[in-house]
């Protein structure tokens, strides 16, 4: 589909780069207060939680409930990776690193969660062979526990008190320079994650995901490695799903088993769900979406508990499939195909 | 010389039950070979089993062997087996990819093509539509909105994108009017003109004898009866038991 020239077909991408940076600057020269910011953070991390869950129960059709495993795995090993290497701790004593360095460090403490979040994911992977639908859910939320129960005996890391530390090397990086870092950071995994995701789903190997969700049969005779494929799906959604962990920690500035519980896990599936099975478009926006709605409803506190999963019930009686179903925003609109190329 | 695909004695079951007491069957580089039997006599077992596609859905061989040009398969993925051994499997109820364009179906069935160049998987696009100019006139068209006898035809066109030289059909006349169902069989003809073996399961008898070369009865998981088309057809047995006349 040869329409329009370069700059058009990428305005898109354009357009979505500049407002990125837009946000950077009106964060850098103070025009929206900290409390705006933070928001708009963790609608990043959601974007990056909801689009590696879609992955797995849009895309490729299975049922895993216990995504916010994955979450704290890669907000766990991403902080304690920072903080020994470049903050005061208990257990290395002083730091490795000059605090300098934590413009380097951090981001490689994230992606070193994301791996090993990744890793993790195999737990899921491994029975996923053999089983779907319900029952490997029931796997799911068992991993989700597993998780949880073993960082809470784990009295190195704080047990249940939780982790910290990774303030400091937060602040070492607002010492280097007084750009918004952690803005930056997100942002930069918000969009990384969402690049990766559409090139595997549109990619011919991709297709084989969507190919196991329809029709597993099907999909062995037409010689998809079903084993293998759902190794990598899973393994890719929950590293990604790690690698939003290891922001969320940073950006929170600390961690504690209970906050990645079964909640937070329905969150994500929440996201999913809203924004339709299988559309990637949709689950970047029903994270926006659900991210503002959680801070509209805060005054509301624990009363916004039953309001949500009470809009949950509304959407599944009047739009089972979610904002956008399982079609892209190229797809609801067709114009859009000018400004960006989706396959 | 080893036949192209050798069942040997196979013995199969789902669970605890035995569906299959002891299989043997040939075929031969380029010929049309049929299973005929009645509802439940492990015929659609037997193309399962060959392709090796997993339980719990396809039974587990607990003896005997399955060989291509002597080499057994028993250990192969069922990736491997389409990817190496170029063997298909239409499967019974077609299994199309519902949410998928037509298109986009035939592209799936060249996954076990990586090493393919383009032209070549284009040559093998423009066959199959030549094959079923129906599927060409609807190539963008969602697959589960096409009618059963075009969906039959996307699951025979998808096997011939995998590039196979063995297809084997499980009941392709299901469904299928009468018209439809004879311009299905000649189309699968010319392919086995072209150089295609061809292992066919079907209910309709009569049908299958006329086509094939050679046909083997089965009845609840042994074979009782074997030879050329013509002897089956002549045979009183099969007569009564089958072809009902």
């Amino acid at each position: 589909m040869e329409t329009g020239n370069k700059l058009q077909r990428n305005a898109f991408a354009l357009a979505v780069i500049s407002g990125c940076v837009l946000i950077i600057l009106l964060a850098q020269f103070k025009v929206i207060n900290l409390y705006i910011q933070s928001v708009i953070m963790f609608m990043g991390i959601n974007i990056m939680i909801s689009t590696s869950l879609n992955l797995v129960n849009g895309n490729m059709g299975e049922f895993s409930c216990g995504h916010a495993a994955f979450l704290c795995v890669g907000a766990y090993v991403s902080s304690i990776t920072s903080v020994l290497i470049m903050a005061p701790n208990d257990i290395t004593g002083a730091p490795f690193l000059p605090p300098e360095l934590a413009v380097l460090v951090f981001p490689i403490s994230v992606f070193v969660g994301g791996v090993v979040a990744a890793l993790a994911g195999i737990l899921v992977a491994l029975p996923s062979f053999k089983t779907r639908g319900d029952y490997l859910a029931i796997i799911t939320i068992a991993v989700n526990y597993m998780v949880i129960s073993g960082i809470e005996n784990l009295s190195v890391v704080g047990g249940p008190r939780g982790f910290m530390g990774m303030k400091k090397v937060v602040k070492s990086m607002y010492e280097l320079a007084d750009i918004p870092w952690m803005m930056i950071f997100v942002a930069l995994g918000t969009i990384f994650c969402v690049l990766i995701i559409r090139r595997y789903v549109s990619s011919t190997y991709g297709k084989g995901v969507n190919a196991i969700c329809q029709d597993e049969i099907a999909a062995e005779i037409m010689s998809v490695n079903t084993n293998k494929v759902k190794l990598v799906t899973f393994m890719l959604s929950s590293g990604l799903c790690g690698m939003a962990g290891g922001l969320f920690a940073h950006v929170v500035g600390y961690v504690n088993p209970q906050s990645f519980n079964i909640l937070k896990s329905t969150e994500a599936m929440v996201m999913v769900y809203l924004g339709g099975m299988g559309s990637l478009s949709g689950a970047v926006i029903s994270a926006v979406f659900f991210t503002f709605l959680l801070e509209l409803l805060r005054p509301l506190q624990i009363l916004k508990w039953v309001i949500i999963p009470f809009t949950l019930v509304l959407l599944m009686q009047f739009r089972p499939e979610g904002i956008m179903g399982n079609k892209e925003l190229t797809d609801v609109f067709p114009k859009l195909r000018k400004y960006c190329r989706f396959k | 010389m080893n036949p192209l695909l050798e069942i040997d004695n196979l013995r199969v079951k789902y669970g605890n039950i035995e569906a299959l007491h002891g299989v043997s069957f040939t075929v031969e580089d380029g010929e049309i070979v049929t299973l005929i039997g009645a509802n439940g006599a492990g015929k659609s077992t037997t193309l399962m089993s060959i392709a090796r596609l997993p339980p719990p859905e396809a039974p587990k061989v607990i003896s005997g062997d399955i060989r291509h040009k002597g080499v057994s398969l028993l250990n192969m993925a069922p990736d491997k087996v389409v990817a190496n051994l170029h063997m298909a499997l239409v499967p019974e109820g077609r299994h199309i990819f519902g949410n998928l364009t037509v298109e986009e179906n035939l592209k799936l069935a060249t996954y076990a093509r990586k090493g393919d160049s383009v032209p070549d998987i284009q040559r093998d696009y423009d066959q199959v539509y030549a094959l079923f100019p129906r599927l060409a006139e609807r190539r963008r068209q969602q697959s589960e909105s096409l009618s059963g006898g075009e969906q039959q035809m996307l699951a025979v066109g998808r096997a011939l994108m995998s590039k196979c030289s063995i297809i084997m059909l499980d009941e392709p006349s299901m469904g299928l009017a009468p018209a439809l169902m004879y311009d299905m069989f000649r189309t699968l003809k010319q392919l086995n003109e072209e150089g295609m073996t061809i292992l066919l399961v079907e209910q309709n008898a009569n049908l299958a004898l006329k086509f094939a070369h050679r046909g083997y009865v089965l009845d609840t998981g042994e074979i009782v009866a074997q030879g050329t088309s013509q002897e089956l057809m002549a045979d009183p047995e099969v007569k009564k038991a089958y072809l009902g006349a």
